[in-house]
């Protein structure tokens, strides 16, 4: 088989958004195949390996669930990233969120898509288990649960802990608000306040607050990113 | 028309069927009725005939055929035995005494009872008279016959017979009345009620069906669906107002948009100015999609399809992560907010959806409540599950009390704080998903809202 981890299968029947897609992702240094119907999709998919793959919910011929059961069932285990313009809470769809895959609600914003691609496609590669994780000047120890920041302990309750621990994980990457709520509270679903932004805020009070340059970077209208400047 | 319809009516086919049952019955009970007092009534007749028969004889045993004529003609004459017929006669039938003249030709054998016609016995009568009689032959070879004339046993058994008769028909007639009049009536206000349901589909629902003030079955149909109408024109204004307002709350941040790209369009490209407008228009319409996600939200909930999903969960649980994730939020507006929660207060329901529905009212209390007050969230096991997020702050007016959970409602005051009005909307529309019963009440001071879970969890 041909591919790697820099490839990705784009199924998607609407041209203008597929065009989007294609672009998008190739900027950001995939190499990008795209399948106009669910049959194209099945016979890419099953072809070649992928890092990963988006669907669209709703194909003019085979429906993307039945497209990615078939692909399980042929024996690819190709991460998927279901996009679909049904809603949030459409049960099937929320159940294979909770499985293997990822799913994404039309409209979304292209870092947004960015990141859950970037999440599922480190998924299927080796990951390292680490006790310390270092970004710039901070330092977390995973097993004493300590914090610090220029050598300096930082006091932070446990679910602190996580979310940044979950930023740190996902260095250089932008964490959606929902990721950051699933993956650290195990929600599955969009948040209508601004909970999260004030939650990460006092994080970053304590994280970054009387510090040489900040870690922890809010990304407009999408989520947040931990980067130590260059 | 109405008579037309009576008898089409299925109310009346039924009255019909059971007034063939009953008058069936009837008539049966009537004829055995009937048949019985016949009997009865002839009977004993017959006994009477047979003893005088028997005493006859024993006087013919005793005092031969002269005591015997002696004996009959004595009764002739004292009446003793009313309307009684004797006849002796000799071996060739010739009569010897009694007051019937001649041996009845109907009569055969030697004994026996019979029924006979005997014009002579009242000469002056319209019809003959029916005598009953028995008869038997003496051992000298006489003939004895001992009767009664029965015609008044028959007028009693047709005078009952008559009153008999007159009842069923009386009873066929009250009956045949009475299930018209029945069916009249339910066909009458089944009739008003679909005049009205006619009106209704033409002109609109503003009609009612008159109540006729009887507290009758009747009235409480058209009560509930008088109900039934309310809760249907409540719903219809209710959808006018959500898209009125869908239509307001797109149309101002649309109309922002527009206006702005509008006057970028018109001056010189320009790097920082640029850079902003598209900042201002992302926000704009990321706040449009968040009214339309929260608007699908809701409805998907609404229509209830989700129970799949619900599980066990832990309301307390649920109570203290809302709490712990809104800590830096409370910190920030420096309130209190604490969670007083029993260990395990258990439902049956969708942990996200939950979550989603306290996070809202903590949200509520604490953009709406006192500055530096205090939130508390309170779950206890009170005759069901119930979670409460109560404020200190100024509350809402009693009035408002309903309104509160309508989409895009906001109260004057909280125009001017972020947010789309319909935070609480998607709270009641959880709560209804759950079965729950939602109350907003005065907390003296501040504001009280309870979710109280009426279904236990499953075990």
């Amino acid at each position: 088989m041909v591919g790697g981890r820099r490839r990705i299968l784009v199924i998607e029947d609407d041209p203008e958004t597929a065009g989007q897609l294609v672009d998008f992702l190739s900027t950001r240094g995939y190499q990008v195949d795209l399948a106009s119907d669910g049959n194209d999709g099945l016979k890419r998919g099953s072809s070649a390996d992928y890092a990963v793959l988006t669907i669209d919910r709703m194909l003019p011929d085979i429906d993307g669930l039945a497209v990615i059961r078939r692909l399980r069932e042929g024996g690819i285990v190709t991460p998927a990233l279901i996009i679909s313009a049904l809603g949030e809470i459409d049960d099937r769809v929320r159940g294979l969120r909770a499985g293997g895959d990822d799913y994404l609600v039309k409209p979304f914003a292209f870092t947004e898509l960015l990141a859950r691609i970037e999440a599922l496609a480190r998924r299927s590669a080796t990951v390292v288990r680490e006790t310390v994780l270092r970004v710039g000047d901070l330092e977390l120890d995973l097993v004493a649960r300590t914090v610090k920041r220029a050598g300096r302990k930082i006091e932070l309750l446990p679910r602190e802990f996580q979310v940044l621990e979950y930023l740190v994980r996902n260095e250089g990457q932008v964490v959606p608000r929902a990721m950051l709520l699933q993956h650290v509270w195990d929600l599955h679903f969009d948040p209508t306040t601004n909970i999260i932004d004030v939650y990460v805020g006092r994080v970053r009070r304590k994280v970054d607050g009387q510090q040489a340059y900040p870690l922890i970077h809010t990304i407009r209208g999408v989520g947040f990113c931990v980067r130590a400047p260059c | 028309m109405l008579l037309a319809k009576t008898l089409r009516s299925s109310t009346f086919k039924w009255a019909l069927i059971w007034i063939t049952i009953f008058g069936a019955v009837v008539i049966a009970l009537f004829s055995y009725v009937y048949w019985s007092t016949a009997t009865y009534v002839r009977g004993r007749s017959d006994r009477v005939i047979a003893a005088e028969h028997a005493i006859l004889r024993k006087i013919y045993d005793g005092a031969g055929r002269g005591g015997l004529i002696a004996a009959i003609d004595d009764r002739i004459a004292g009446g003793r035995f009313e309307s009684g017929v004797y006849l002796l006669a000799d071996p060739s039938l010739a009569p010897l005494a009694g007051n019937l003249k001649v041996w009845p030709s109907t009569l055969k054998g030697s004994r026996g009872w019979e029924d006979f016609s005997a014009r002579e016995w009242k000469p002056d009568a319209v019809n003959p008279p029916v005598l009953r009689a028995t008869f038997d032959t003496l051992p000298d070879g006489g003939h004895l016959l001992v009767g009664k004339e029965i015609d008044d046993l028959d007028e009693f058994a047709n005078k009952i017979k008559t009153a008999l008769l007159g009842g069923v028909a009386l009873i066929f007639i009250l009956a045949a009345v009475a299930s018209v009049s029945v069916t009249r009536r339910t066909v009458g206000r089944i009739e008003a009620i679909n005049t009205i349901s006619r009106a209704i589909m033409q002109t609109g629902l503003g009609k009612r069906i008159p109540l006729r003030g009887t507290r009758d079955e009747w009235d409480q149909l058209a009560e509930n669906l008088n109900s039934m109408l309310g809760r249907i024109e409540a719903l219809m204004a209710e959808v006018k107002q959500v898209s009125d307002n869908v239509a307001h709350d797109l149309r101002t941040p649309l109309t922002r948009m527009r206006g702005r790209l509008e006057k970028a369009n018109a001056r010189q490209r320009n790097g920082d100015y640029d850079q902003s407008l598209i900042d201002d228009t992302m926000a704009d319409l990321d706040a449009v999609l968040r009214m339309f996600s929260s608007l699908t939200r809701i409805s998907q909930i609404e229509a209830g399809d989700q129970t799949s999903a619900f599980r066990t969960v832990n309301l307390s649980e649920i109570a203290s992560e809302v709490v712990e994730l809104f800590d830096a939020a409370a910190e920030e507006k420096h309130a209190h907010l604490d969670a007083v929660v029993d260990q395990r207060v258990l439902v049956t329901g969708d942990r996200d959806l939950l979550f989603d529905a306290v996070a809202n009212l903590v949200d509520n209390a604490l953009k709406y409540g006192r500055e530096a007050g205090r939130v508390t969230v309170e779950v206890t096991q009170n005759g069901g599950a119930v979670i409460s997020v109560a404020d200190d702050g100024p509350g809402i007016p009693e009035d408002e009390c309903q309104h509160v959970f309508k989409r895009f409602y906001r109260l004057e005051r909280g125009r001017r704080t972020p947010g789309n009005g319909l935070g609480l909307s998607l709270v009641a529309a959880v709560a209804r998903l759950h079965g729950a019963r939602i109350e907003m009440m005065d907390n003296r001071p501040g504001l009280k809202c309870r979710l109280w879970f009426r279904l236990p969890a499953m075990s």
